[in-house]
């Protein structure tokens, strides 16, 4: 066997349509037209029309089942050479960043010489289900070896059977919806209302002041008549936010908003990856270096661990293994799930207890400086189409480290199932 | 060209035109030698994003801000439709044959454009079937034309019955042994007539049900012809540039619901397009995209 050389993959660049809310402007797109506008955007952005890239990987959380085949789909649609292979993953809300993993680690290991990872969602085009009932019968129905046992399977349809099964954002073995469950990790670590709003103004705050700077003009393409993210409040501020009721958990002391939790959204994102010499070969730039990523995950349905709690445990990990400490970064990008995540996040790793027993470490892994800490915003202003945020947020931190010119990124991005996906970016 | 052009501040509902076109008919009305000559223009100052959202999705066209490139048809349509219902245009609308249509695109059209659509009638020729004549289209945007197409309609019989023939659209049969080649399958459904028409407002009573194409001589419906060239070219999302020509003639009617081979073959600078039966020897629609400055 020949030696596995191992190389760095480069972030060359991202490019999202802007994010919507649900029933918005995107209402009328699927995922597979959001996807394809996304790439084909990327395409134009660094003339790779026509071009056979190594592969495209993408996936979207919520999925109709006709859509087995998304990404290719997509592909097959886009400018891109028809001979770009292409795959699905889903891991919640950790699909954008998983599969920008994925694509790194082929380009890595020299499997690949570029690809692109992306994620697409879409809560407006939502798939609507058959009664499972009603499914169950029919599906008997048609393997029925006789016409009357066909027929007496069919007369097990009931009235009821006719209303179809919508997809509900709770996790399957709780029944508790992800606000719910963030609820009580954001009353166990006795998170407050008032930083829960002071946090989203900032988040809204400074997306608008990245807009305004101008930072995403190379990172999107305007779609359906949307050129910035349709959530953004540039006037929001934490008396306004203060205004909004609780809509998580047992009303007593519930603390969570529409306004400190992120929006359900329409939206697609993509990430182009490289090997350094492919990207040289077409004069294309670095912006930054793919390190290395860590995924978690908890047991929230025996255990006592919260739903979102699994960067938490991700992070430490990822952080050994490359020697380094969680003051070692200009950046920190903690998608925004919910203000009180991010706050649960922070104050997790200063607590001395819980970094003790839970991670197993002689003291606190540290404390964020506020200041590096989603210089642009996140989900809770731009929005958050589950698949779609890992693209999002590898694509702004390349670009930031890109404008920096040294240093590094962390990304920790908690999912439904209880999984955390982290990873750390380096400066070109 | 030259001829009054009469602005209209919108166009006019194409269902107002149909009852006037039906009336038409049963008048018994029409005849004459001549095309009108003015030229009827309307300015459209944004598209309903929900409206292209559904033509995509009854055409097979993936909703992006690039416009499908047939779909400035249907915006276009009641114009045409106002010249063709007008007293002065020497055919009844119903009993024409869309023989064939084609469109040139400088690049794609947007959702964000204003346009200016202008259309009239010229080049009436003899037909061994009857005379035929072109309706032409064309959106401007900031005064320059971007899009223009030209539909060429077959008005049966000496000077405008109205009967007509399922058999008369032209069969055309591979040569002996030999096929139009290989390609998608395509299912189409019984309703595709009545969700064109929604989309598009040419409610044609022949693409709407065997009930009302009957008297029009068709024993069922038939598939509008300009779904089926919007259907072949949402097969090429993906491969076409901005800008380029699309010239197809409409065959043999596709009778609905039905099936059909698709066939696309790359030629140089372009593509050749078959509609054809599902055994690949009789088309419905033949075609070639050439693309410019290719």
């Amino acid at each position: 066997m020949s030696p596995v050389q191992v190389r760095r993959a480069a972030i060359v660049g991202g490019n999202r349509i802007p994010f919507a809310r649900a029933n918005g402007p995107y209402a009328r797109a699927s995922n597979q037209d959001m996807l394809t506008a996304a790439l084909d955007g990327l395409v134009g952005r660094f003339g790779l029309a026509g071009e056979r890239l190594g592969e495209v990987a993408a996936g979207a959380v919520l999925k109709h089942s006709r859509d087995f085949n998304l990404t290719r789909e997509a592909v097959l649609g886009s400018a891109l050479a028809p001979e770009t292979p292409a795959y699905d993953v889903q891991q919640a809300c950790g699909t954008g960043l998983e599969t920008t993993i994925h694509v790194a680690n082929k380009i890595a290991l020299g499997q690949i010489e570029c690809g692109v990872s992306g994620g697409v969602d879409t809560v407006s085009d939502a798939p609507i289900e058959l009664n499972d009932d009603l499914r169950r019968i029919l599906l008997r129905a048609n393997a029925a070896r006789s016409p009357l046992e066909r027929i007496a399977t069919l007369a097990r349809v009931r009235p009821g059977h006719v209303i179809p099964s919508t997809p509900r954002n709770a996790e399957p073995r709780t029944g508790l919806s992800m606000g719910e469950h963030q609820d009580l990790s954001t009353r166990r670590w006795e998170i407050t209302r008032r930083e829960q709003d002071e946090y989203a103004a900032a988040s809204h705050h400074k997306l608008a002041a990245a807009y305004e700077a101008g930072f995403f003009d190379d990172l999107m393409t305007p779609y359906l008549g949307l050129t910035r993210d349709q959530n953004l409040r540039p006037d929001t501020s934490v008396d306004k936010l203060a205004a909004l009721p609780p809509v998580f958990g047992e009303r007593e002391g519930a603390t969570m908003t529409a306004g400190n939790s992120t929006p359900l959204s329409d939206g697609a994102s993509t990430v182009l990856l490289a090997s350094e010499s492919w990207a040289q070969e077409r004069s294309l730039p670095v912006l930054a270096y793919f390190v290395d990523a860590e995924t978690a995950a908890v047991d929230f349905v025996h255990g006592d661990e919260g739903l979102l709690a699994a960067p938490l445990y991700a992070v430490p990990r990822l952080l050994q293994r490359n020697g380094l400490g969680l003051g070692d970064f200009d950046f920190y990008e903690i998608h925004e799930a919910f203000a009180s995540q991010v706050l649960m996040t922070l104050r997790a790793w200063e607590d001395p207890v819980f970094c003790k027993e839970r991670l197993g470490l002689d003291s606190p892994l540290g404390t964020i400086d506020r200041d590096r800490l989603n210089v642009n915003g996140s989900s809770l202003a731009a929005g958050h189409p589950f698949a779609a945020t890992g693209g999002r947020i590898v694509a702004t931190l390349a670009k930031l480290l890109h404008d920096k010119g040294s240093g590094r990124g962390l990304i920790s991005i908690c999912a439904a199932g209880g999984q955390g996906v982290t990873a750390i970016l380096e400066a070109a | 060209m030259s001829g009054a052009v009469s602005i209209v501040d919108a166009p006019p509902s194409a269902a107002t035109l149909y009852i006037r076109a039906l009336a038409t008919v049963v008048a018994g009305r029409k005849g004459g030698d001549a095309l009108p000559q003015r030229r009827v223009a309307a300015t459209i100052e944004r598209v309903d994003p929900d409206r292209v959202a559904e033509y995509a999705r009854v055409c097979g066209f993936r909703l992006r801000d690039e416009l499908p490139v047939t779909f400035p048809h249907v915006l276009a349509f009641p114009l045409a439709l106002s010249l063709m219902t007008a007293d002065d245009f020497p055919f009844p609308l119903l009993g024409l044959v869309h023989a064939a249509n084609r469109i040139e695109q400088k690049r794609w059209l947007r959702l964000d454009d204003s346009w200016t659509f202008t259309a009239w009638a010229e080049n009436l020729q003899p037909h061994r079937r009857g005379r035929t004549f072109d309706i032409v289209q064309e959106a401007a945007v900031d005064g320059e034309v971007l899009w223009l197409e030209r539909s060429t309609y077959l008005a049966r019989g000496g000077s405008g019955g109205t009967g007509g023939e399922a058999r008369t659209s032209g069969e055309q049969r591979a040569p002996e042994g030999e096929r139009y080649g290989v390609g998608a399958r395509l299912r189409i459904p019984a309703d595709i007539g009545r969700r064109y028409a929604a989309v598009s407002g040419d409610r044609n009573p022949i693409h709407l049900s065997a009930l009302s194409a009957r008297p029009f001589g068709f024993k069922r419906a038939i598939a509008h012809g300009m779904w089926t060239k919007a259907r072949c070219l949402a097969a090429l999302e993906g491969r076409l540039p901005g800008a380029f020509d699309v010239e197809v003639s409409f065959r043999k009617p596709l009778f609905i619901p039905g099936k059909a081979r698709l066939v696309t073959r790359k030629i140089p600078g372009g593509w050749d397009l078959a509609l054809t039966t599902p055994d690949g020897t009789r088309p419905h629609l033949l075609g070639t995209i050439h693309e410019r400055g290719a």
